[in-house]
């Protein structure tokens, strides 16, 4: 008998867990309202993929064809999955 | 070669009035060079009334010469505003501002590299119903990242005109002014359905806002769009408040909303995306993936976590190398004219009170403070450099963390900076902070970084503390850098406090784009830096020079007997008189009446105390050459016989010198930039007062322990 097999489910993480390196969808905004809004106004909202390329605390992201840097405040905002690690 | 529709038929524009353009657009997109290539050296910058926003309005001409006004909006991402300068963009394109008439026409220009995001802010901006031109930047860059960008089927697809163009290199301007001269320009072609739940609320909320607030029909849907999913909107002076049936219709909606727990305002956006998404898709083809860009590669050393502080450091001292050493030669040139022209007007007038009051009072008060324009200049120039290049957003990203532990974010470094040059310039960029609590933080603290005008006063002091034949040079470095160490830590210190305490926020939060390196626009940035010193001596024309009179009238009245010396005159002056009734204050500093005078005097700008000690003291010297002066300074005595100028006295001095809010321009600009007298009022009383404190324990241990 097999077992049933779990559905593969992306890890999800809020973006400062997300390695330097790795690449993420973004899939909830979460915390201050005024926070999310400017956050999809940018670009960022729901669905979009968003590479962490350095920085500790603050952070440089990649979105589209931009840089954008978040602070830790503003990053903790944004829940994303998992969808390439760091290379 | 057919031309575009926009470009074929270009009647001229009719009417009387000069048409109005507004020029809006995201930050970074290249607004202002667009704007200083259309109107060149023809604009005025001012202030919006009641609110410290820029306002720049310049002139540019149609393909017939006739001219149209071009208003240079400060740059958004959204028209759901999130600090003053967007609120000005926002209520400018709403016909909000009875001070700016509502612009006939919209300039959109956005970032070819960056499509989509800079198409949020045009489809917001298209549902206002005005005619529209869209401005396709960087055509250039977008290539080289190779994307292909068809402007015609965008044209095509908006019902607008599109006009491909490089600002930078000037190319597709002459295609722009003949859209602009166009005068049957078309509205936009834009199909764009809001949610349907959310309709009736829209519907409702702009009928009555041309019913009650007597909009278009037009603007009041976009209006009661932008209402209903603004998020705590920003609201500024010189707006026009909504009538009170459509807020409580407003208030009535947000509320069922609140208590349905829908999030309209990201679903709006989302949708506004979704729309943008299609059309970009269609617009927009990829050539392939593209490797990691030259600014990719420029920011893996300069964001990095070791070589980016390097750099950093490496700029922050060219930029004070530079300031220190190319101002000193215009600086001294000025102080010789200014002496000069003393002297002519003395040589060609009878001696007598207006004399001295051109000379000493207008002459040497508002010369005093113009010799700081070449530093001035200097810090300007390499602030539009290192912004027009892109490097200040990394500089920013690189500090934010540091600043976010007083509770500052990044964006608070380079106001910080440029004030140990001059807190004035300092003060004006914090402009940039969206967070008011944050900006006026920043403004509070900033006058503590020790600015160029405390150097001579440090100088003398450690002229007087420490004689030249006996002590090296390294302990009068160590000492200048402690008084420099000193007032930083005390601006993070008070930053720090006032965060915890009086203006108690959140925790800052910066989302800022990073811009793609670029070659600086040496135009721009010496339009701006003229702008700037424009901005500097008309103030220098007005505050500074009435504070100097006044200071003047002080120190020359009432009048000494005839054949009296200028030590006795000004013994026996006004001010002389203040120091005299300020001496129990500052006795337990050390500082004695004498000592208060140059207090008071050096209010006018802090090195005025190094004039003012060489008259009390009637020693001739120089800033230059402190010698005369640092021999007169030695041998002044208490009444009791008391060397007045002790060590622990020159120590004391600066460290009052550090603190103490000492400069009127700098309490005219805070006045200026904070709306009223509250905030100069309480900066002045809280850094004087921490001068006096730890001045008074700087002496009064000094004297407990015998020095």
């Amino acid at each position: 008998m097999n077992p049933t097999r779990e559905p593969f489910r992306p890890q999800r993480m809020r973006l400062t867990e997300l390695p330097n390196g790795a690449t993420g969808r973004v899939c909830e905004l979460a915390g201050q309202a005024e926070v999310c809004q400017r956050l999809r106004e940018m670009g960022v909202g729901e669905s979009i993929i968003i590479e962490r390329v350095s920085g500790q605390g603050t952070l440089l992201c990649h979105v589209s064809n931009t840089r954008i840097a978040l602070s830790e405040g503003a990053a903790q905002h944004i829940v994303v999955e998992l969808i390439r690690s760091a290379r | 070669m057919a031309l575009p529709s926009h470009i074929a038929a270009a009647p001229a524009s009719t009417g009387s009035r000069t048409p109005i353009y507004a020029l809006v657009g995201n930050p970074n997109c290249g607004k202002s060079t667009l704007f200083n290539a259309l109107t060149g050296l023809k604009q005025k910058v001012g202030n919006y009334p009641g609110v410290t926003v820029e306002k720049k309005v310049g002139t540019t001409y149609s393909q017939h010469g006739q001219p149209i006004t071009v208003i240079d909006l400060p740059g958004t991402y959204s028209l759901a505003a999130r600090s003053p300068d967007e609120a000005v963009t926002r209520d400018v394109l709403l016909g909000r501002r009875s001070d700016t008439a509502q612009p006939d026409r919209i300039l959109c220009i956005v970032d070819a590299t960056n499509l989509e995001r800079n198409l949020y802010l045009v489809h917001q901006i298209l549902d206002l119903g005005r005619p529209v031109i869209l401005v396709m930047n960087m055509m250039d860059l977008a290539a080289q990242a190779g994307l292909n960008v068809r402007v015609a089927r965008l044209e095509k697809e908006l019902g607008i005109p599109v006009i491909a163009c490089e600002a930078v290199n000037g190319k597709g301007l002459v295609e722009l002014r003949v859209a602009m001269s166009r005068s049957d320009l078309p509205l936009a072609r834009h199909a764009w359905d809001v949610p349907a739940p959310i309709a009736p609320a829209v519907s409702e909320l702009a009928a009555s806002l041309v019913e009650h607030d007597r909009k278009q029909p037009l603007i009041a849907r976009a209006e009661a769009l932008l209402l209903l999913t603004d998020q705590d909107s920003v609201r500024v002076a010189g707006s026009t408040p909504l009538s009170p049936r459509t807020t409580e219709i407003l208030h009535h909606w947000q509320k069922r909303w609140a208590a349905e727990g829908t999030d309209w305002a990201g679903t709006l956006v989302n949708s506004r995306y979704e729309a943008i998404g299609q059309l970009a898709s269609d617009v927009v083809l990829r050539a392939g993936t593209v490797g990691p860009t030259s600014s990719d590669k420029i920011d893996a050393v300069v964001t990095h976590p070791v070589w980016g502080w390097l750099v950093l450091g490496c700029v922050m001292t060219l930029l004070f190398v530079s300031i220190f050493t190319l101002a000193q030669a215009p600086m001294d040139w000025i102080g010789t004219h200014t002496a000069l022209l003393a002297d002519w007007v003395k040589s060609h007038m009878m001696a007598g009170d207006l004399r001295d009051l051109l000379t000493d009072g207008v002459i040497g008060g508002v010369g005093s403070v113009v010799t700081f324009l070449p530093q001035i200049l200097i810090l300007f120039f390499f602030i539009g450099l290192l912004e027009s290049t892109g490097y200040m957003a990394r500089a920013a990203f690189i500090m934010d963390r540091l600043m976010g532990r007083v509770g500052l974010n990044g964006k608070s470094f380079i106001p910080l900076l440029s004030s140990y040059a001059c807190a004035i310039p300092g003060i004006m960029a914090t402009r940039t902070i969206e967070d008011p609590k944050d900006r006026l933080v920043t403004i509070l603290v900033a006058p503590l970084m020790s600015c160029s005008a405390r150097l001579p006063v440090y100088l003398l002091m450690i002229a007087a503390l420490l004689p030249n034949d006996r002590v090296s040079l390294g302990a009068k470095v160590g000492i200048m850098l402690l008084m420099y160490t000193l007032g930083t830590v005390g601006a993070f210190g008070f930053a720090w406090l006032f965060k915890r305490t009086l203006l108690k926020g959140a925790p800052p939060l910066m989302i800022m784009e990073l811009p793609p390196y670029r070659l600086p626009g040496l135009k721009d940035v010496a339009l701006q830096m003229l702008e700037r010193a424009g901005i500097f001596l008309r103030r220098a024309g007005t505050v500074i020079l009435g504070i100097s009179i006044i200071l003047w009238f002080l120190a020359a009245y009432p009048k000494a007997p005839a054949g009296a010396t200028p030590t006795q005159q000004l013994a026996q002056s006004f001010a002389g008189r203040a120091g005299h009734a300020l001496e129990p204050v500052i006795k337990p500093l050390g500082f004695d009446w004498q000592i208060g005078i140059g207090l008071i005097s050096s209010f006018a700008a802090r090195e005025v105390f190094v004039s003012t000690m060489g008259v009390v003291f009637n020693a001739e010297s120089s800033e230059e050459n402190t010698a005369p002066l640092r021999d007169a300074l030695k041998a002044a005595r208490w009444p009791d016989g008391r060397v007045l100028f002790t060590p622990l006295v020159c120590l004391s001095l600066m460290v009052f010198y550090v603190f103490a809010m000492q400069c009127m321009s700098t309490i005219a600009v805070v006045k200026r930039e904070t709306n009223g007298w509250k905030w100069p009022v309480f900066q002045t009383l809280y850094m004087t007062g921490t001068a006096w404190v730890l001045s008074f324990i700087v002496y009064q241990t000094g004297h407990a322990l015998g020095f």
